[in-house]
């Protein structure tokens, strides 16, 4: 395995060395460090980029949206919390978040031009809460495993891969209105089993 | 305001969740935008559901980006001070337009002056590590014949500015929007790369610092990816604005 991958796995779990290297790193940045900038750069580009190019499928559009990510960090790095959220978690998902407007621009709906409102996890909402501890990875598969296999798939190819739902609907060869059904009552489901 | 009158909490949330999930097009993904400009709540449960799907990120392969991708993103964040520029008749181009900015309408600057506030003294994070403070200033920045709008606010306490772009500025694949700082001098200094659409920080390196103050010009304008190739301002300039004391 890429050796900055697995670094970066393990930052997902707050408790590790690594997650509070990259803590401390991010803190950094957040007061303009800009040699911590480098060395955050280092340490994450690929685990963010392979987010980015999963969901965009384009490696030209995935460098823009990692670019913008760390643009993003630079500027926002004061609003993590590191009580809140795993360092890389973090990144990961402002990197996807990134992505995910670029994909969203391409459907009609989006050209309000304010989808980055959603750019930073809003710590205010303790959004991170549920990564505070290592078990989450396990805890959010064991809840979609307990989903039926079509709504769990779809909501993680909809994470992941960016799909929307007629994408979803299209490739299952179901009425949108069938897979809406299916993943609304899925989404309940989870939020029940997390919460639980 | 923290409900759409049309929806009951568990739709919002809903919602919230489909929007996290990247799942929504049309009219409904239109909602959840508007929901997210004005709702801090709704954002609040978009920002849940994001952190309840995170772990699954940590499955996805890491990709080495390619190596000139960090000089990108350091051109971008770290501004290039000019040094030693002549005096091309771009800089005039650029400074007669900005002179057609200068005097800006009373009710924008207290428009912009209530946005600082508001930005300066939000609750947002412990400020990290508060230096020497001088004023808040604000600049609203358009021009004329371009659709371009942005507030820029000098944040004193970080050293800062917070740029908002608030129409017309839209991301082109192969071009930047780089902001100038203009000082007495006139000759432009580079502050980097402005984000479309989005609000963000750019930190404003020491030796600029001085520079930040009342009737100080900021311009933008476009310029090849990566920002200026010369140094200044090359492209034409799509927003201009003084910055004024809050």
């Amino acid at each position: 395995m890429d050796p900055d991958m697995d670094r970066a796995a393990a930052g997902f779990r707050t408790g590790s060395e690594e997650g509070r290297r990259l803590a401390g790193t991010l803190s950094a940045v957040a007061r303009g460090d800009e040699a911590a900038m480098a060395d955050l750069y280092d340490r994450t580009s690929a685990k963010l980029f392979g987010i980015c190019l999963r969901l965009l499928g384009s490696r030209t559009e995935a460098e823009e949206a990692l670019q913008e990510t760390y643009v993003t960090v630079w500027g926002k790095a004061a609003t993590f919390d590191s009580a809140k959220a795993s360092a890389i978690a973090w990144l990961a998902v402002v990197a996807r978040n990134k992505a995910i407007d670029r994909l969203r621009k391409r459907r009609p709906g989006a050209d309000a031009g304010l989808e980055a409102a959603a750019d930073i996890p809003d710590s205010r909402a303790s959004a991170f809460d549920l990564l505070e501890d290592a078990q989450e990875g396990e805890r959010l598969a064991g809840c979609l495993d307990e989903l039926e296999d079509r709504a769990g798939q779809a909501i993680r190819s909809a994470f992941l891969d960016g799909a929307s739902y007629s994408d979803l609907a299209e490739r299952e060869g179901v009425p949108l209105g069938t897979m809406k059904s299916w993943i609304r009552r899925g989404l309940l489901r989870l939020r029940g089993c997390l919460e639980r | 305001m923290s409900e759409d009158p049309a929806m009951n909490s568990e739709e919002l949330d809903r919602l919230a969740g489909e929007y996290a999930l990247g799942l929504l097009e049309g009219e409904e993904l239109a909602q959840a935008v508007r929901l997210l400009a004005g709702d801090g709540d709704f954002r609040a449960l978009v920002a849940r559901w994001s952190g309840r799907f995170a772990p699954l990120l940590e499955e996805v392969e890491a990709e080495s980006p390619p190596p000139e991708l960090w000089a990108r993103v350091e051109r971008a964040i770290v501004p290039a001070t000019i040094t030693a520029q002549p005096q091309g008749s771009n800089v005039v181009m650029l400074r007669r337009k900005v002179n057609l900015w200068r005097g800006y309408s009373a009710a924008a600057t207290a428009l912009a002056a209530s946005l600082a506030l508001f930005l300066v003294t939000r609750p947002d994070a412990p400020v990290p590590a508060p230096r020497k403070t001088g004023e808040a200033l604000v600049a609203m920045m358009s021009a004329e014949g371009s659709a371009a709008k942005l507030v820029a606010t000098f944040d004193p306490a970080r050293n800062s500015l917070i740029v908002t772009p608030t129409a017309g500025i839209q991301a082109v694949a192969g071009h930047a929007h780089q902001l100038w700082l203009i000082p007495a001098d006139g000759k432009p200094r580079s502050m980097g790369m402005v984000v479309p659409g989005a609000p963000h920080r750019m930190a404003v390196p020491e030796p600029m610092l001085a520079e930040m103050k009342a009737d100080v010009t900021l311009a933008l304008s476009v310029e090849p990816a990566g920002g200026s190739p010369s140094g200044s301002p090359t492209g034409p300039v799509i927003a201009a604005g003084k910055l004024a004391r809050v």
